[in-house]
């Protein structure tokens, strides 16, 4: 039987390609979502999981970003 | 009772393990053993209520809109001529300034001495008003009047009440009262007889006053309109005659405001008549008041006080809100002799060092208080200006060893000091302390508490029983509040210069080094100092570089303490580090590459084969790799720890790569940069003429803890670059850890590191530090299992070795010697040691040995041997009709193990035998050798070269 599964093709660099399947690892988003691991620069993940996986990575982004202006205590 | 008792236990420990200890780290150690059980109440003794009002909270119901910005049109009403008014002050307490306006100078002057500068890029600067600031203010002699009336004539709106009132709650109370020194008689004067009335209402202050004679009321007087001190080379006929001094110095001024403001008014003819008049007309009011301001004969009452209690008042006086402000009357002080030392004629100050002075002895009087003056730009000079102006006994306090030594150097360089009068006192130099005017020595030297020598506790006792005219505390904002009270305790000084390049520390205690030492008198700009080529210009760079996927993958998974070794050790920051050092290289530039977690250090200094220096480094080899960086062209870059954060003069230096640093320290940030900023020679100011690298892994923590470091200097006006691709690292071929397999052996060299290898390096006094060996061995070992590949050719054995003595191949010629070395040597291939080169031998211009083999450096010491040895050749002859030569003659023939001559009876049988064959052993001797070369020391690895201009 042939199984359809609708997916999007991610392209980014080597690190995060490894913080995304870290977090395919760890069931950080509660599943599995890499349906394939293409190659250094490519992943195929599910298309349902993109919403959630972009705000996890805006986090990511936040946490190791400083703002120089920190407002007024 | 938990804690008391756990501390005392702890104190049992610390001096079990006393002794192995070195002086330094044991002060630290007691300290915070101390104040975890008793200093707990003194932590805001010695700060006066006042200083934690704060403007901050004067807007809380102002609107505020999405980005922050802060609707004041209610409280400010913009004035009709606001065009030619250079200032806002905002009800919050902060000051803007356009530093493009014609009265930038004079308004810039101003705020420099009435508030604290918090950002000061190109065109805006940001200044706040703080009770600390405005306490500095007062002090260095403006009013409460002046300051509002000259921000009034200065900003574009109105003042907002807020603000009016914050500085006078601020002024009113302060720098009314002083605390004077004069003819060796404490006296508190001031000109508001209503204070001092106000001031002996109080108990405890009555109880001080000494009473001369009966019904005494106050000592009226004036100020005696003393000359404005002269530093340097001003022609010293001017300070003969006071009156013709001051008269010639505000004619100076008001010659300066004259020309000034036309001047820089010039380029548009319209803003000439511009500026406000009655704004230059204030300033050069304001600039002779903060110069000359006894000149007006200030009526003043002054009421005499005890000496023995002068603590005590000072205490209550802050308590009642009325700080003393101590001054020193040092050219009336007949008590303590002078010292003779003046500036040398070539010490020529620098405009902002002398303005720096001159707040300080601004009526002729020394100050206390804290100078500001970015790394590089010449803070020992002020330091020994200061000392000379003085001309009393001075104490000068570092954070090292090391910079005890610059600052010998410094005062030598400057000034007419020489050996004699300067004493060095750090645990390892102690010079003879009587007689001498300057004594140099570290701020753990003074609060040690173990036991001491009793050479050091001689220099202590009579450092103790001395009145110092003057303290130079260097460093300032290194010393933690209570260590400095210590010292406080222990030292008598009339006068405290602090001096440091960054008055911030993370945790804000800096405030109270404010009325420790006195208020800040001076802070320069940056930005200014280096247009004017005072200090480099620097290039600020952050250099991004990938994490290698292996890498990040740990670093994802791995816990708190090992990422932030996986983000140092980033092969990619290998790469760009090796990179960038390779590049300077080729421009002859030197370069200094910092590293907080040792681990890496070692690491990469090994490498790539750099000299390095770190905690353990003796001061004899940080010495001499500071020599060699300085002074060899083939060392030209060092990697070091922070060790060298603070302190380290190394003037050569115009590149600094950061690999590693602690968190996000925005001190350790600017203490680095300065580093580099000194002056380079020759150089075109226009250009970038120093370099600041920042290595950050990509994606880590690192990231954000390098902005967090940049707002310091952010502040300063610098900017930062970001290079996120490293031009031509791509096609350059050998740089290490290229390959997949290579980066895979550096993952798993750092996934097997140690805990401990992960953390920073602790200095003493940090939380966390563990003094003594355990730690460090520890370390030691780490890095033996982790480089165990690379050069090993010192193995420790504490063997005596004699037979390295060079088989002889010139007969009899030169000088022979034996080298002893506590190890042996070994040969990398096993071919045999015979006629091998071992490596260079050289002399130091002190005459003792220094061997060089292959990477590493011995130092050593020459001996007369009690018993010479003699060199004999052997050689078989079939004949034997030569005639055996004796040697014994002149020798010890017990510590001969060869053989002599035929006659003796104990070598009868060999000779016989050698008889019968007809053969003869023949010895001649080639060389007797009457010394050694004792290497005692562990080899330091140094680059091969390095001894070249030893």
């Amino acid at each position: 039987m042939v199984n359809v599964m609708k997916g999007v093709l991610v392209e980014c660099d080597p690190a995060m390609k490894q913080f995304l399947l870290h977090l395919d690892e760890k069931l950080a988003l509660g599943r599995k979502f890499i349906i394939q691991d293409l190659d250094e620069n490519h992943l195929f993940i599910s298309t349902d999981i993109v919403d959630v996986l972009q705000a996890r990575v805006d986090e990511l982004m936040d946490r190791i970003s400083f703002p120089l202006h920190e407002k007024d205590p | 009772m938990g804690p008391p008792k756990k501390s005392k236990k702890d104190r049992g420990s610390t001096d079990k393990f006393a002794k192995k200890r070195r002086a330094e780290d044991e002060a630290y150690t007691q300290l915070v053993d101390d104040n975890d059980s008793q200093d707990c109440v003194s932590e805001s003794d010695g700060v006066p209520g006042a200083a934690s009002k704060n403007a901050e909270t004067n807007d809380e119901n102002i609107n505020t809109d999405e980005y922050g910005a802060k609707d004041y049109r209610a409280q400010m009403q913009l004035r009709p001529d606001h065009a030619n008014r250079p200032l806002w002050v905002a009800p919050n307490g902060h000051v803007f300034l356009e530093s493009f306006s014609p009265v930038y100078k004079h308004a810039h002057d101003f705020l420099i001495a009435i508030s604290e500068p918090v950002c000061r890029p190109e065109h805006i600067h940001e200044y706040k008003l703080t009770a600390y600031s405005l306490y500095a203010a007062v002090s260095v002699g403006l009013q409460t009047h002046d300051i509002i009336e000259y921000l009034k004539r200065l900003s574009k709106t109105t003042i907002p009440e807020g603000i009016l009132e914050f500085i006078r709650l601020c002024t009113l109370s302060y720098g009314k009262v002083k605390l004077v020194l004069k003819h060796n008689k404490y006296f508190i004067e001031s000109p508001h007889p209503e204070v001092l009335q106000k001031l002996l209402k109080d108990p405890v202050i009555q109880k001080c006053r000494l009473i001369r004679n009966e019904g005494e009321g106050f000592i009226q007087g004036t100020m005696d309109s003393k000359a404005i001190t002269q530093f340097g080379t001003k022609l010293p006929a001017t300070s003969d005659n006071p009156a013709e001094d001051a008269a010639s110095t505000s004619a100076a001024t008001a010659a300066a405001a004259a020309t000034g403001a036309p001047g820089t008014t010039a380029e548009g003819a319209a803003t000439a008549v511009a500026v406000p008049e009655d704004i230059t007309d204030f300033y050069e009011k304001i600039d002779k008041e903060e110069e000359d301001e006894d000149e007006a004969n200030l009526k003043t009452v002054s009421f005499e006080v005890a000496q023995e209690k002068i603590e005590l008042i000072q205490k209550r006086c802050i308590e009642i809100e009325h700080p003393l402000l101590a001054e020193y009357d040092f050219r009336n002080d007949t008590n303590n002799p002078d010292i003779n030392i003046d500036l040398k004629p070539a010490a020529v100050l620098r405009p902002y060092q002398e303005k720096s002075l001159r707040k300080m002895f601004g009526n002729g009087r020394a100050r206390s208080g804290v100078i500001v003056l970015p790394c590089g730009a010449g803070k020992s000079l002020v330091g020994v200006t200061a000392c000379c102006t003085v001309r009393k006994r001075a104490l000068v306090l570092c954070n090292s060893g090391v910079s005890v030594e610059q600052w010998k150097q410094q005062f030598k360089m400057w000034s007419t000091a020489d050996d004699s009068m300067i004493c060095r006192f750090t645990s390892e130099a102690k010079d003879k302390p009587m007689g001498c005017g300057i004594l140099v020595t570290t701020y753990s030297m003074i609060t040690h508490t173990q036991k001491r020598s009793w050479e050091a506790e001689q220099t202590m006792r009579w450092l103790q029983e001395q009145e110092w005219g003057i303290m130079v505390l260097d460093e300032v904002h290194t010393i933690p509040a209570k260590m400095f009270r210590r010292v406080l305790t222990i030292v008598q000084s009339h006068c405290k210069l602090g001096l440091t390049a960054t008055l911030l520390r993370e945790d804000d205690k800096i405030a109270d080094l404010n009325f420790l030492i006195g208020p800040k008198l001076y802070e320069a700009n940056w930005l200014e100092l280096q247009k004017k080529g005072y200090i480099a210009r620097v290039q600020c760079a952050e250099v991004w570089c990938p994490m290698s996927p292996e890498f990040y993958r740990e670093y994802l998974t791995t816990k708190t303490s090992k990422k932030m070794l996986l983000y140092v050790m980033n092969p990619s920051k290998f790469r760009s580090c090796q990179f960038l050092i390779k590049y300077h290289e080729k421009r002859g530039d030197k370069t200094i590459v910092f590293s907080d977690n040792v681990f890496a250090l070692k690491h990469y200094a090994i490498k790539m084969n750099k000299p390095f220096i770190y905690g353990p480094t003796s001061q004899n080899e940080r010495i001499q790799i500071l020599q060699n960086f300085k002074f060899n062209a083939k060392v030209n870059t060092i990697f070091v720890s922070k060790v060298a954060d603070t302190s380290f003069d190394l003037p050569e230096a115009n590149v600094l790569i950061q690999i590693s640093s602690h968190g996000g320290s925005r001190r350790q940030e600017a203490q680095r940069l300065g580093r580099i900023l000194r002056a380079k020679k020759g150089a075109i100011a226009e250009e970038y003429n120093a370099f600041f690298y920042t290595l950050v892994s990509q994606d880590t923590m690192e990231m954000s803890y390098s902005r967090k470091r940049q707002r310091f200097l952010v502040n300063q006006g610098y900017s930062y670059k970001v290079i996120t691709h490293l031009k031509g690292m791509d096609t350059e071929t050998d740089l290490m850890y290229g390959t997949q397999e290579e980066q895979g052996q550096l993952l798993q060299l750092v996934l097997s590191a140690s805990d401990l290898d992960c953390e920073d390096e602790k200095m003493p006094g940090e939380p966390g530090y563990r003094p003594g060996g355990s730690g460090t061995t520890k370390r030691i070992g780490g890095l033996s299992s982790m480089s165990g590949g690379d050069d090993a050719v010192y193995y420790e054995h504490r063997r005596k070795n004699n037979g390295n003595v060079h088989p002889f191949h010139s007969a009899g010629s030169g000088e022979w010697a034996i080298i002893e070395l506590q190890g042996d040597l070994e040969v990398r291939s096993s071919q045999s040691m015979h006629d091998q080169f071992i490596g260079d031998l050289y002399y130091n211009k002190y005459g003792q040995p220094i061997l060089i083999i292959g990477h590493h450096i011995l130092q050593g010491r020459e001996q007369k041997l009690e018993k010479p040895f003699a060199v004999l050749e052997k050689s078989k002859s079939n004949e034997g009709h030569q005639l055996l030569n004796t040697t014994d003659a002149t020798l010890n023939a017990s510590t001969m193990n060869t053989t002599e001559g035929p006659e003796r009876t104990l070598l009868d049988e060999t000779v016989a035998l050698e008889h019968k064959s007809r053969q003869r052993t023949e010895y001649t001797v080639r060389a007797i050798c009457t010394k050694k070369l004792i290497f005692k020391a562990r080899p330091k690895p140094i680059i091969a070269n390095v001894a070249k201009t030893v």
